[in-house]
């Protein structure tokens, strides 16, 4: 059985500082994380490969400049990982990377279960996901904070209208985990010094693919573009609510629905 | 020069910096309240693979070098000092003498389970008349067939609580003293006459075992031998010499942990109406903590980059040992002082570093030791031998 | 008028929407409807009224598509904010959402209609259905926009996305592929004006059965979901020792997602356990929201709630200090006001 899962990298916002007024981006710290629910992912195909031992190979989300989300992926056990080098669609444009990683997929010769993370921490965009299920025809179980596989099926944990159900589809299908759901685990130290070394086994696990290997020139060709750069307001602090405290109430719900995530 | 460290050495402090975040620094305080040993954190460090970090792959361990030791003792004392005082006698001088001076079987027997964090090592020297005074130990061995007899006592063990093995010094020879006198035996404590006598309760590292030893006519095969028969000595002096170059390194964790506490409370208090960081009395406080700092690491990265290509490094482990505590101390020092009052509530992290850095000057071979060490290499250059 | 009563009058003034039906396959703005507890989402109200901004300036027609079962008479709501056409799709198995059934409906659907622009709310079935449709039909997808412009010259929509939750926003478009599909944040967008005149006779739409990939098997009674350390709880809800209604304000923290933290005062009082105080002694948090209820704010506790993006203040006294660092400022005993916050968020 094989595991694709796919991860991003992303700046760490606490390394960052807008100044609104300004309408500049700082970047105090130039740090890549993991995406948060992309590390999920990972954690969940790793647990399936104690469990099950299956092969886990990885792909990254967009093009990098690096390959460094692949080595960290091997260094915590993934079996295999391909670095995709070339010019593309930028990292907002989902839409345009689909074709890239759908023909990735079927240079790896296929897979079982596809993963990857429910949402990205910097552009709030889930269609990754779906997107690959489309294109490869697979079932889709989105935002879920546990799978497991049986037989030939997957089941995975949702939570549906306030609770939690269990769901399942048969393989091959299409996971996305919550930011959350499941913590990773740490490299093993010697795969860690031996990939990013480049020695030993572990170095070959890695390769690199050239995107226009995979596919044509104007598959390529980006599907969204920026037209720029919008900052909030500034913080207005202190701002007192009038009235009896039933408007006062009101005037707080408004505020959270605008904020918290139904 | 080249001073970035390699991709292999960035992912590690990357790999070390989240253990010490998410697993060491949440149970920072509760260890130093509780006095008692995070064996868990110590076992989660052994299955990542870390209390190996220095030694070779093929004996279990991740072979990152003396660098990628340092990078842990620094990532783990920002943390906790007791966490990082555990596993630096576990590595240091518990497996180090091992690695230094053992042979095949006794690196595959033992070396092995320690560096893959399945059993726990410690150091075995200090008696209660053998302090610096190193020489003057009385724990005895006398040989018997094909083992040793071993019969004594043991001071200030660190990990001494918990350690499956311990590497001890005993006298082999009385007449000889500390040249052919001395000899170093691989001990399993759970080997009959093997006994944790008492922890003692200390002003700081509260997280760790320091523990009171007895061997009672304990039975060591004659291949437990570590080294050869009454060379000793030479093999707790290159332990030891490791040993102070990583803790140095840990003081670097230690007064780093120390400076982000003096700027974030300098940013946050306000007295006179201003926040303290706008007082030059506090700015220059924490430039200077800031600037030895930089030395230090400057000092002890070159001084891990000399192991790490095979050269000479007795002299720079010295000053990295001498220099790493006093730096860590003043720095604590100030960080309380900049806090106030506060700066002795047991409900601020300051107060603990304060505690927990005194150590750093005594133990490992005190600053008085290493000055000592240090003149002696300089005046022996200059053709004289100086006398102790 | 001899005869005629005062409802007739009305009657007469009623407009009945015929528009849109006659260009078939001609593009259009649409919106899929998201129905839940026997009604429309607010979202899709707004996505209406944003979709008739969009369609007036480039002179198309809003349209809308409803899928359920016996989901009809909701049609009406969507006339009355602004959608010219509504297609209703009704049928057993589209009772509740499944993705490949909704899927089968829509992808047809606007095959035949070749949208320009189709808005759905970012709601669980707007990130199934959105990207599956964007997919298929070889359209662009933006996710959770909080604001929409229009590039006439191209007829292309600019979505203004939240980067890292807010922190800055990014203006995004589609130039080319078409349909342009965007998801809306409930919310972002302004509730149209109903206009209760305006009505309309809804389209069927034939449906094809379709059986869905993903099937639920049961509760998942076991799972407990992990908790995150206090320090990286996005949403938090914190008492003081004036919190006056403690069960409310667990409530509160329960009704919102939220994890329940307080100050030393609280934990003094024995409402929470140490390992719950905010404080710079104690746990310093970053959330999004953060609600402190009866919390007075002393230096300690307001320092560790630097980085917390949004902050709620209900305090009793008005000079309490936590109004200094608080971006909503209630003075109120708490008491009186978290039954009300309680209904008003249940709504």
């Amino acid at each position: 059985m094989r595991i694709i899962v796919i991860l991003g990298r992303v700046l760490d916002p606490s390394g960052i500082i807008v100044k609104g007024k300004a309408g500049r981006i700082f970047v105090n710290r130039e740090e890549y994380i993991l995406q948060p629910a992309d590390r999920c992912a990972l954690e969940a195909a790793l647990r399936l490969k104690d469990a099950m031992g299956c092969e886990v190979v990885v792909l990254p989300r967009t093009l990098m400049p690096d390959d460094d989300v692949l080595r960290q992926a091997l260094a915590r056990g993934a079996d295999r990982a391909v670095y995709l080098q070339g010019e593309g669609p930028g990292e907002m444009d989902v839409g345009g990377m689909t074709p890239v990683l759908v023909a990735a997929i079927e240079r790896l010769g296929g897979g079982d279960l596809v993963l990857t993370g429910a949402v990205t921490l910097d552009t709030g965009q889930g269609q990754l996901g779906p997107r690959l299920a489309g294109a490869l025809g697979w079932p889709q179980i989105l935002e879920a904070w546990q799978v497991n596989v049986m037989n030939d099926a997957v089941r995975a944990v949702q939570q549906r209208n306030g609770s939690y159900v269990t769901v399942e589809a048969h393989l091959p299908a299409v996971v996305t985990l919550r930011s959350g759901s499941l913590k990773l685990r740490y490299p093993d130290g010697v795969r860690l010094i031996n990939v990013y070394r480049g020695v030993g086994e572990i170095a070959e696990a890695l390769m690199a693919w050239n995107v226009t290997d995979l596919v044509a020139e104007d598959v390529l060709h980006p599907q969204l573009d920026h037209r720029g750069r919008d900052f909030p307001p500034d913080r207005e602090r202190g701002v007192r609510v009038e009235g009896t405290p039933v408007e006062a109430a009101q005037a707080v719900a408004k505020a959270l629905r605008q904020r918290v995530r139904q | 020069m080249d001073f970035t460290l390699s991709p292999e050495h960035r992912a590690l402090r990357r790999m070390i910096r989240e253990f010490a975040e998410n697993e060491v620094r949440p149970i920072a305080m509760e260890i130093d309240r509780e006095h008692r040993v995070p064996i868990e954190v110590m076992r989660a460090l052994g299955k990542t693979g870390l209390l190996g970090v220095c030694f070779p792959q093929e004996y279990g361990g991740m072979g990152a070098g003396e660098m990628g030791y340092c990078l842990l003792m620094e990532e783990l004392n920002q943390a906790s000092t007791s966490v990082a005082t555990n596993v630096g006698a576990h590595i240091g001088i518990g497996a180090m003498a091992i690695y230094l001076d053992g042979n095949e079987e006794q690196k595959r027997k033992y070396l092995t389970p320690l560096a893959r964090g399945e059993k726990f090592a410690a150091f075995g020297l200090t008696e209660p008349g053998a302090g610096s005074d190193a020489a003057a130990i009385r724990t005895r061995a006398v040989r018997e067939g094909d083992s040793w007899i071993l019969d004594g006592g043991k001071v200030f063990i660190t990990n001494g609580g918990y350690a499956d093995i311990i590497t001890v010094l005993a006298v082999t020879d009385p007449a000889l003293g500390a040249r052919g006198g001395i000899t170093a035996f691989i001990v399993e404590t759970d080997w009959e006459g093997f006994k944790v006598a008492r922890e003692e309760d200390k002003m700081g590292i509260r997280g760790t075992s320091t523990a009171e030893l007895v061997f009672e006519g304990v039975r060591v095969p004659h291949e437990n031998v570590l080294g050869k028969v009454g060379e000793g000595f030479v093999t707790f002096m290159k332990s030891l010499d490791m040993g102070r170059l990583t803790l140095g390194a840990a003081c670097i964790g230690g007064t780093q942990m120390a400076l982000e506490q003096a700027v974030r409370w300098a940013r946050t208090r306000k007295q006179f109406g201003v926040e303290l960081a706008h007082k030059q009395t506090i700015q220059w406080m924490i430039a200077d903590i800031a600037t030895e700092l930089e030395a230090l690491r400057s000092l002890v990265y070159r001084a891990a980059w000399l192991v790490d290509t095979g050269q000479p490094f007795t002299q720079l482990a010295a000053m990295c040992k001498l220099y790493g505590s006093d730096v860590a101390s003043r720095a604590i020092n100030m960080v309380v002082q900049i806090h106030g009052g506060l700066g002795i509530s047991r409900d601020f992290p300051v107060e603990c570093g304060f505690r927990d850095a005194r150590i750093a000057e005594i133990y490992e071979g005190t600053n008085e030791v290493q000055r000592i060490v240090i003149a002696s290499n300089i005046f022996r250059e200059h053709g004289i031998r100086i006398r102790p | 008028m001899e005869g005629s009563s005062f409802l007739d009058l009305l009657m007469a003034q009623q407009e009945e929407v015929s528009g849109g039906e006659e260009v078939a396959g001609g593009g259009g703005i649409w919106v899929v409807a998201d129905v839940a507890d026997g009604a429309v989402v607010p979202v899709t109200l707004e996505a209406l009224g944003a979709a008739r901004t969009l369609a007036d300036s480039l002179g198309a027609y809003v349209y809308a598509v409803l899928l359920g079962d016996g989901v009809r008479d909701m049609a009406q709501v969507l006339y009355q904010v602004g959608a010219d056409s509504v297609r209703v799709a009704e049928d057993a198995g589209l009772a509740d959402f499944a993705l490949e059934p909704y899927l089968r409906v829509l992808s047809d659907l606007f095959k035949t209609e070749s949208p320009e622009v189709v808005l759905c709310g970012d709601t669980p079935q707007g990130r199934e259905l959105a990207p599956r449709l964007a997919q298929e039909l070889g359209g662009g997808l933006i996710e959770g926009v909080v604001a929409l412009s229009l590039d006439e010259a191209t007829r292309t929509v600019r979505g203004t996305v939240p980067i890292y939750g807010g922190m800055y926003f990014e203006v995004v478009a589609c130039p080319e592929a078409r349909p342009q599909f965007l998801t809306l944040q409930p919310g972002a967008f302004p509730s149209p004006f109903l206009d209760t005149y305006r009505t309309g006779e809804p389209k069927p739409i034939t449906v094809e059965p379709t059986s869905p990939a993903v099937r639920v098997i049961g509760k998942a009674e076991d799972f407990e979901p992990p908790e995150l350390p206090l320090a990286q709880a996005p949403l938090i809800v914190a008492v003081g020792r004036q919190v006056g209604d403690l069960d409310a304000a667990r409530q509160l923290a329960q009704a919102l997602g939220a994890r329940l933290a307080g100050d030393r005062g609280a934990r003094d009082a024995g409402w929470i356990a140490t390992s719950q105080v905010v404080d710079v002694r104690g746990v310093v948090v970053a959330p999004e929201v953060y609600i402190a209820i009866g919390v007075r704010g002393d230096t300690f506790h307001n320092a560790a709630i630097e980085e917390a993006d949004f902050i709620v203040a209900i305090h009793p006294d008005a000079d309490a200090a936590i109004f200094e660092v608080a971006d909503l400022c209630v003075t109120a005993r708490p008491e009186e006001v978290l039954p009300p916050l309680l209904e008003a968020l249940a709504a």
